[in-house]
């Protein structure tokens, strides 16, 4: 017999040979969704902006942000963000449309990130108030490294793909084809392994900087 | 292994005496559980959220063939190739003949219980394959040639003196400051280049995702991802057990595993990986690979150990567990240590092998009360503790000692004879109202004292009481 036949036969002895009903089992995972606001912690502000900035300013996840009113304001942001830190003007940004279509002169751009890459400037699909998270998709304008090998990483995103809970997110892209990566990004990178004690920047991003587009019900 | 050797009362015994053991796991479990019970008071739905992950749990073991195939059916559809293995032995195998097959010659893997409990490392070692831990903490493991002692922080029994003295030793551009961050630092340079000429990955999985075929990692160094984009295979290992219906269910067990874990709300890095590249995808792997373990799973849902399914190693048991924080992870000598560890260790090593572990227990009930599933912990230590009786495996001293106890408890008039000589004997030491030492009590007294006994036993007292009225 297959290891799989082995298991999935030790499995249905284990529980006792009971005939399993597909749609009774589906009805019952949906129920155990049921009532989340029962069991899912309270947003920190009432606005949707504001309680996700909240999130991502706060010590737990403790990345910075900002917000401007439109899509083309991205490049002087970056810059001054730039200047503020000393950093030159040479950015990895990530080959999509809401990105390449601005005005970058002064800034020296490529594409591809490079393994001790200083500035990559990213754009995130939806952001979650619950936890302060940016969710990326990979794809053919989404390479997966460049969320991780920046020490800095700049990322915008649309005040309308704000959503309030981590559950929003599934039921938004439910039945779709998921991409092969979804990373769901939650402050710079960090380690507690050296007694506990936390440190930023392990191996991917040591500063994220989350750049906020607009107002939820603006189409920028 | 010298663990493995010794037996538990000697590597106890060595532990209790090492004096950097104790400042380092202090350093490491209280941080975690002021910071569980920080993230307790913002998160007043806990319990019932709590109540729920355990439902959720239950509800996946009671149907888990069913749950398994659709996962079977969905990654295969994402492109992936689905391994099934009955045994630690059977799922390395797999996987070395995966990266053999890949001609792989350095391999980097991501931290994953599942791949310490089938022995990976190891088998990996033993092909003559090049691998190269990128967590940090099973990066300073590797360093220095041990073994993890906590699932959450693997190198938790190391000071950050000894990772100083380490990194110093065996990295190419060691750090020049005595900071715990220029240590970072300095493992973050020594890896770099490694996450980006693997040729195979491999990873755990704190999740499986039935209706999409999807796996789910949580990291907070950013690692994972590191090690799973470049190479053209990526390999996934995984406990049967860890399936959930959706990622709403999955999101739903996050908030409990990582509160429960670090306290914190969410790790920095949540990733779902679905099959290998796709059309158009800037990187990724060209193949994915699933193995799904099942080494003494289906033998637990025989075995009355239905309960421990459900555990979605957050290492909460551990942290909270007066043994554990005296002893720390080594001295369990399985790959799982503390209250959990001691659970599964019988099951994986055999119970004569490790019955010392059940009994290392005080059964303060701690550990079930910080568990984000609500495994009852004490009563599957019992249950092992009866087995072990049952099965005979008590040493003849405990058997003698007991079968004494019981011949006395069972007569009252001994008892009670017997009592009344003891009291009057032990005090005898009495020093101020307490006993500091007592022949034959050595080992007791020396760390601790306990209250002289009253000058008569109760049934003595009330014998009296009964008489005068």
């Amino acid at each position: 017999m297959s290891a799989r036949d082995t298991i999935l036969n030790a499995i249905r002895g284990g529980l006792g040979n009971t005939e399993i009903h597909p749609m009774a089992v589906r009805r019952e995972a949906d129920a155990l969704l049921q009532g989340l606001p029962s069991i899912r912690p309270p947003l920190l502000e009432d606005g949707l902006v504001d309680a996700f900035i909240a999130r991502v300013t706060s010590p737990k996840v403790a990345a910075t942000a900002e917000r401007i009113a439109s899509a083309s304001e991205l490049p002087a942001a970056v810059g001054r963000y730039l200047e503020a830190r000393g950093l030159p003007a040479v950015v990895a940004l990530q080959p999509a449309a809401p990105l390449q279509d601005l005005d970058w002169s002064g800034f020296e751009l490529h594409d591809e990130v490079a393994p001790d890459e200083t500035i990559a400037i990213g754009v995130a699909r939806w952001g979650i108030a619950e936890t302060g998270s940016l969710v990326f998709h990979s794809g053919a304008d989404t390479p997966i490294l460049a969320n991780f090998l920046p020490l800095h990483h700049l990322v915008m995103v649309r005040a309308d793909t704000i959503l309030p809970f981590l559950d929003d997110y599934a039921a938004a892209t439910a039945g779709q084809r998921p991409p092969r990566n979804v990373n769901i990004v939650t402050g710079a990178s960090g380690t507690t392994d050296i007694e506990g004690s936390l440190v930023l920047g392990a191996h991917g991003p040591r500063f994220l900087h989350v750049v906020i587009v607009g107002t939820p019900d603006s189409s920028e | 292994m010298q663990e493995a050797t010794l037996s538990f009362k000697a590597r106890a015994k060595e532990a209790l005496a090492d004096p950097t053991l104790k400042i380092a796991i202090d350093r490491t479990t209280g941080t975690a559980e002021r910071k569980r019970a920080v993230a307790m008071t913002q998160f007043p739905q806990f319990e019932a959220a709590r109540e729920r992950g355990k439902r959720i749990k239950d509800h996946v073991i009671a149907n888990l063939d069913h749950y398994l195939l659709e996962f079977e059916r969905n990654a295969i559809a994402s492109g992936a190739k689905v391994h099934w293995a009955r045994t630690a032995e059977e799922a390395s195998q797999i996987v070395v003949r995966l990266c053999k097959e890949a001609g792989a010659k350095r391999v980097t893997r991501v931290k994953s219980m599942l791949g310490e409990e089938i022995g990976l490392p190891h088998a990996l070692d033993e092909a003559g394959i090049e691998r190269v831990e990128t967590d940090l903490a099973e990066h300073i493991v590797q360093l220095g040639g041990d073994r993890p002692s906590h699932i959450v922080w693997p190198s938790m029994h190391r000071t950050r003196e000894q990772v100083s003295e380490m990194f110093k030793r065996l990295h190419r551009a060691p750090h020049q400051e005595e900071t715990i961050e220029a240590m970072v630092d300095s493992a973050r340079r020594e890896l770099r280049d490694k996450f980006l000429t693997a040729d195979v990955s491999i990873s755990g999985a704190n999740f499986l995702l039935a209706d999409t075929g999807a796996t789910c990692t949580v990291t907070n160094e950013g690692n994972a991802e590191l090690t799973t984009t470049p190479p053209r295979v990526h390999i996934v290992t995984a406990g049967i057990e860890k399936l959930v219906p959706s990622m709403g269910h999955a999101i739903a067990m996050l908030r409990l595993l990582v509160r429960s874990a670090t306290g914190a709300d969410v790790t920095q890095y949540t990733t779902f990986h679905c099959g290998p590249k796709q059309t158009g995808d800037r990187d990724g792997p060209e193949e994915f690979h699933i193995v799904l373990v099942d080494n003494g799973r289906t033998r637990m849902l025989r075995e009355g150990m239905k309960d421990m399914l459900r555990c979605i190693r957050c290492g909460a048991c551990m942290n909270h567990c007066v043994v554990f924080r005296q002893l720390g992870g080594h001295v369990y000598g399985g790959t799982y240590p503390g209250p959990m560890g001691a659970v599964l260790t019988p099951m994986f090593d055999g119970l004569e092998q490790s019955r010392d572990l059940p009994h290392a227990c005080t059964m303060n009930g701690k550990c079930q009360e910080v568990c984000p599933v609500a495994i009852p912990l004490p009563t599957l230590l019992r249950g092992w503790r009866d087995r072990s009786w049952r099965e005979g495996l008590e040493p003849t001293a405990v058997r003698f000692g007991l079968g004494i106890h019981t011949f006395v408890a069972s007569r009252p008039r001994l008892y009670r004879l017997g009592t009344a000589i003891a009291v009057r004997v032990m005090r005898l030491f009495n020093r101020g109202g307490l006993v500091k030492g007592m022949p034959g009590l050595g080992a007791w007294t020396a760390y601790r004292e306990f209250p002289a006994p009253a000058k008569r036993t109760f049934m003595e007292m009330y014998k009296d009481q009964e008489k005068g009225q």
